[in-house]
């Protein structure tokens, strides 16, 4: 079995629901080293005082305007009953997925299979999500939890105040909207590129040549380097468009 | 205006939008500084070469791959720009999709398109798209390169706006094979269970209202730096009561049930109390 990242149980009402908390994501990204360019040692991180002017080693604490110990920040953690109480339920449609964050997957715990099954397949019956919020490594974590094919799943989400509003925005009008015949054809063409959606069909294919050139740089080999484009701004809208839709035709 | 993280152009057929990429989200994070506990001063941290035992500035500093047999291949900025897709500066749009098809669980970071010029062509292309994709319930989807990394993007129209959202690629997904989920067939509830929790649940149901949902954690983190100025000490807080075991699944639904006709556990208070 997977290795859990957290235990503890889900409430709703009296129901108890143990489970267990899984990464579900993995990155693939390649990483890389920082060397010293002269030697290609590697590089090391050394904390100073400012005032002494030498390496600090243990005796680190943390402060803004004030000091605070460490178990003094935790202390803003919150309940640490290990339990997610979910406080209400909502349609799953009516959450914007910008307010989910990070997402895990839930297994059930010890001897809760029936209430882990009882509870997916109730939100799945319902197409709701419950919220509710989570204690995790000394934070407070607002979540939603929701079926996912044959799981649960947990996302931690983003509160309100941390979204910027699309009227802060200082967005340019137009002198004029798009006229109906502009919309129709951007329609068409929106609709000429209409696929199923297929996470699969789509390839980090950056991270392939980053190891591609890893490897022809172990070789010895030397890498080209090309000249930057510059994009175009758009000309005539309306001929834009229908020589899209011309050339899709074609 | 935030600041750009990224200028390019998103290209939709042969419609071609430039576009600055400003972030969505904004950090409303405490954040700390280190001190030395002796004399309160900052620590700085410094870069050292691990070999020579000197500083070393940045300009000094390359990037190394680590090869399986312990050596190490260098590679610059440029030779990685140089293997950027030769459309760099662009997201072209592939395909559209209905954006109810497209699972959350591929969101990753949101940030909002914003016309890159002040020309009425653009401001007018990017009404076009806007309006399209809101009109249709559709979103585009396309991949572009921000600071050597390649991203699959999500784009759809959000209050007036061009949202983008960077996605994970499916491999970056689990399966969760290895995730106890039930899928028993002995675990399946009976109808009876079904219903019950269904009932439980329409009870605690609610309209979504982000904005009802506050950080306290962040609050009480303020809190926390406001009464230690003050001088006063610090304690952690009592853990709430824990939920009475109650290990028969259908003794637990019928009490929740009981409870919420008396009114006795209306929870959706609870979140605007704390």
């Amino acid at each position: 079995m997977a290795r859990s990242i957290w235990n503890g149980t889900i409430t709703f009402g009296l129901i108890a629901v143990p489970i267990r908390v899984h990464s579900a994501t993995e990155s693939h990204t390649i990483h890389f080293h920082q060397v010293h360019a002269k030697d290609g040692a590697r590089i090391k991180q050394k904390r100073i005082c400012s005032k002494e002017r030498k390496e600090v080693r243990y005796e680190v604490r943390g402060g803004e305007f004030v000091m605070l110990e460490k178990d003094e920040i935790d202390a803003a953690a919150g309940d640490r009953s290990r339990t997610i109480a979910l406080e209400q339920f909502v349609e799953r449609t009516e959450v914007d997925p910008v307010f989910y964050d990070r997402v895990y997957y839930l297994g059930a715990g010890d001897d809760g299979q029936d209430a882990y099954r009882l509870l997916h397949d109730a939100l799945e019956r319902s197409g709701r999500a419950g919220i509710g919020r989570w204690v995790f490594h000394n934070r407070e974590y607002l979540v939603a939890v929701r079926p996912l094919n044959k799981f649960l799943v947990l996302h931690t989400m983003r509160f309100a105040d941390e979204l910027v509003s699309a009227d802060k925005l200082e967005i340019p009008s137009p002198s004029r909207r798009p006229s109906d015949r502009e919309l129709e054809m951007a329609e068409q063409l929106v609709s000429s590129l209409q696929k199923a959606f297929r996470p699969s069909a789509f390839k980090d294919s950056y991270r392939d040549r980053v190891r591609d050139l890893i490897a022809r740089k172990a070789k010895g080999e030397e890498i080209e380097l090309p000249a930057p484009e510059k994009a175009e701004a758009p000309g005539d809208l309306a001929a834009a468009l229908e020589a899209s839709l011309g050339k899709r035709r074609s | 205006m935030p600041r750009a993280l990224w200028s390019g152009s998103l290209s939709f057929g042969l419609v071609n939008v430039p576009v600055v990429m400003v972030p969505a989200v904004r950090d409303l994070d405490l954040h700390f500084r280190q001190l030395h506990a002796k004399d309160g001063a900052p620590i700085d941290v410094q870069r050292w070469c691990s070999k020579e035992d000197v500083e070393v500035g940045w300009d000094e500093i390359d990037r190394a791959f680590e090869l399986d047999d312990g050596g190490q291949v260098i590679v610059t900025d440029e030779e990685l720009e140089a293997i950027e897709p030769r459309r760099t500066r662009t997201i072209e749009i592939e395909s559209f999709v209905d954006l109810s098809e497209v699972d959350p669980i591929y969101f990753d970071h949101p940030y909002y398109l914003l016309p890159a010029s002040g020309d009425d062509g653009s401001a007018r292309a990017y009404r076009l798209l806007t309006d399209v994709m809101a009109r249709t319930e559709r979103a585009a989807l396309g991949q572009f390169v921000m600071r050597a990394k390649e991203y699959l993007a999500i784009v759809r129209s959000h209050d007036g706006a061009l949202m983008l959202s960077t996605m994970l690629f499916a491999d970056e997904v689990r399966d969760g094979n290895d995730v106890e989920n039930a899928a028993q067939k002995s675990h399946k509830p009976s109808a009876q269970q079904l219903k019950a929790a269904a009932a439980v649940i329409e009870e605690l149901s609610g309209k979504w209202e982000p904005g009802e949902w506050k950080d306290r954690y962040r609050r009480r983190l303020r809190d926390v730096v406001a009464r230690k100025r003050k001088g006063q000490t610090i304690k952690a807080p009592k853990p709430r009561e824990a939920v009475p075991e109650m290990p028969d699944l259908m003794a637990a639904l019928e009490q929740t049930l009981a409870d919420m006709r008396e009114g006795k556990s209306d929870k959706r208070r609870e979140k605007q109390e704390a």
